[in-house]
């Protein structure tokens, strides 16, 4: 059998992430493969527990970055091993480089961030989506209704508007994001149509499976 | 005597389970805690990851590298609530294991040293470190004594299901024992021998203490 293969999607909260995974799942299952898709927080030990406390730890970094390591390796154990052995296509929702964006963002050292996550398995594919920040910013109100502190980096924001000082996140975030998917993995800019940037991905995909 | 000035510190306990640790912490702690703030911790118990890892225990969920991270969550999760703030207001942390407890149990489990000490790189070394050592069959016979029955974390988890406990407690504690012992010199432990008297024991801790805590009358 075929060894599988997995492909990342990195992006901030309202990049995307979610729509293009389930887009380019359908597309990859028309074509005839078999997909699991995984992702940050979603696994079977920590996904409950980090939900649940989340809230309560906005600032402890290490914390927060070791249990979310502890969550995706998890998930490389139990789902993307096993797939890869059979042959499956994994898409993660959320890999490596949003954990590592989120740390860099926060000033934790790239080496100790590099380090933690070496025992996950490398994508073969990977697609960071960024835009705008107020295309960000707009799209996470009209989702959720407001700008939830404890999920907009309300432990980077003294002294400033929430709004403002998320906006800088973002910006932040998506730098660093664009600097660690330099070289290995493409970046896609989701502030066109959703079809377009689709349409983007889904050629970039194929054109790695025809090799 | 004068108290030095300085910031908070901390010391820590290291050994093999039934080595003496918590029985040396509770006398360190009453001592200490009447003429100093002082806090004790001790490992896997923060207030959230314990009930985790007590649940994926059970379940048997934990593969070497997610055993390594949760406890290093665990660990985390106590460091900066509570142990680095202490040391920064200037408490005295008694630590019952600290970061070489991970260090041993989880090369013992076949996790890379290099990679373990990277994830613990994030906390300050203890200003001592006593590591309790007592042979395997001692804190075996200590075990049995007291409460008649040997926890599976006592026997490494599930890492020797052909063996009866008291041959994965030997097994495992000695792996655990040779990891202390290989990373002793390295991290200035301060060897104290278990099978001493707890008066004992305790004597030869607070003499190191007093050094670091309290100026020499000269
Ligand atoms: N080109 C585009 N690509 C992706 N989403 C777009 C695009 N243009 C507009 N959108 C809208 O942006 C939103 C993205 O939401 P989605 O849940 O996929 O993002 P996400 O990054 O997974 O965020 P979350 O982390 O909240 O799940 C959707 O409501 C979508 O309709
Ligand atoms: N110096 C000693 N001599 C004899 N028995 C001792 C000595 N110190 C402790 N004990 C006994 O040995 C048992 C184990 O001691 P203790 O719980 O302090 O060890 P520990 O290192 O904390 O173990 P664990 O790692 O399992 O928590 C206890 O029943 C205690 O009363
Ligand atoms: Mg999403
Ligand atoms: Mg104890």
């Amino acid at each position: 059998m075929e060894r599988g293969l997995l492909i990342s999607v990195d992006g901030v909260e309202g990049s995307g992430r979610t729509l293009h995974v389930e887009a380019l799942k359908k597309w990859l299952e028309d074509m005839g493969y078999v997909v699991t898709t995984m992702g940050l927080q979603t696994s079977q030990l920590m996904s409950e527990p980090l939900s649940e406390v989340k809230r309560n730890i906005v600032f402890q970094r290490f914390t927060l970055f070791l249990a979310y390591a502890t969550d995706l390796t998890d998930q490389a154990e139990n789902v993307i091993r096993p797939s890869i052995k059979s042959g499956f296509i994994v898409i993660a929702d959320g890999y490596a480089n949003t954990l590592k964006a989120w740390a860099l963002t926060r000033k934790l050292n790239h080496a100790w961030v590099d380090g933690v996550l070496s025992v996950l398995p490398k994508p073969d594919i990977s697609i960071s989506l960024i835009s705008p920040p107020t295309v960000i910013v707009r799209r996470i109100i009209k989702k959720r209704g407001f700008l939830d502190p404890l999920t907009s980096a309300v432990d980077l924001c003294i002294n400033e508007d929430l709004f403002h000082s998320f906006l800088r996140y973002v910006n932040k975030f998506q730098s660093n994001l664009t600097a660690l998917t330099d070289g290995s993995g493409t970046v896609f800019r989701t502030n066109k149509t959703f079809d377009q940037t689709n349409k983007e991905i889904i050629s970039y995909v194929e054109g790695f499976l025809k090799r | 005597m004068e108290l030095k000035k300085r910031k908070g510190v901390i010391i820590a306990l290291e050994g093999i389970d039934g080595s003496g640790k918590t029985s040396q912490a509770m006398l360190l702690r009453d001592w200490l805690s009447h003429k100093l703030d002082t806090f004790f911790t001790e490992w896997n118990s923060s207030e959230w990851v314990h009930k985790v890892i007590k649940e994926a225990k059970k379940k048997n969920m934990l593969t070497p590298s997610t055993f390594s991270l949760i406890h290093a969550t665990d660990f985390a999760d106590r460091y900066e609530k509570y142990i680095l703030p202490m040391i920064k207001a200037g408490f005295i942390v008694v630590s019952d294991r600290y970061i070489y407890t991970a260090y041993a149990r989880d090369t013992a489990r076949g996790n890379d040293l290099n990679w373990v000490k990277n994830v613990y790189s994030f906390a300050v070394k203890p200003n001592l470190t006593f590591y309790i050592r007592v042979p395997v069959e001692i804190a075996l016979s200590r075990i049995k004594e007291n409460r008649r029955f040997i926890k599976p974390s006592e026997a490494g988890d599930g890492m020797f299901p052909h063996l009866t406990p008291e041959e994965g407690f030997i097994k495992y504690q000695s792996m655990v024992m040779d990891a202390y012992d290989r990373i002793s010199k390295e991290e200035d432990f301060i060897m104290i021998d278990g099978t001493m008297s707890p008066r004992e024991v305790q004597t030869k801790i607070r003499e190191r203490i007093v050094d670091l805590l309290w100026k020499e009358d000269s």
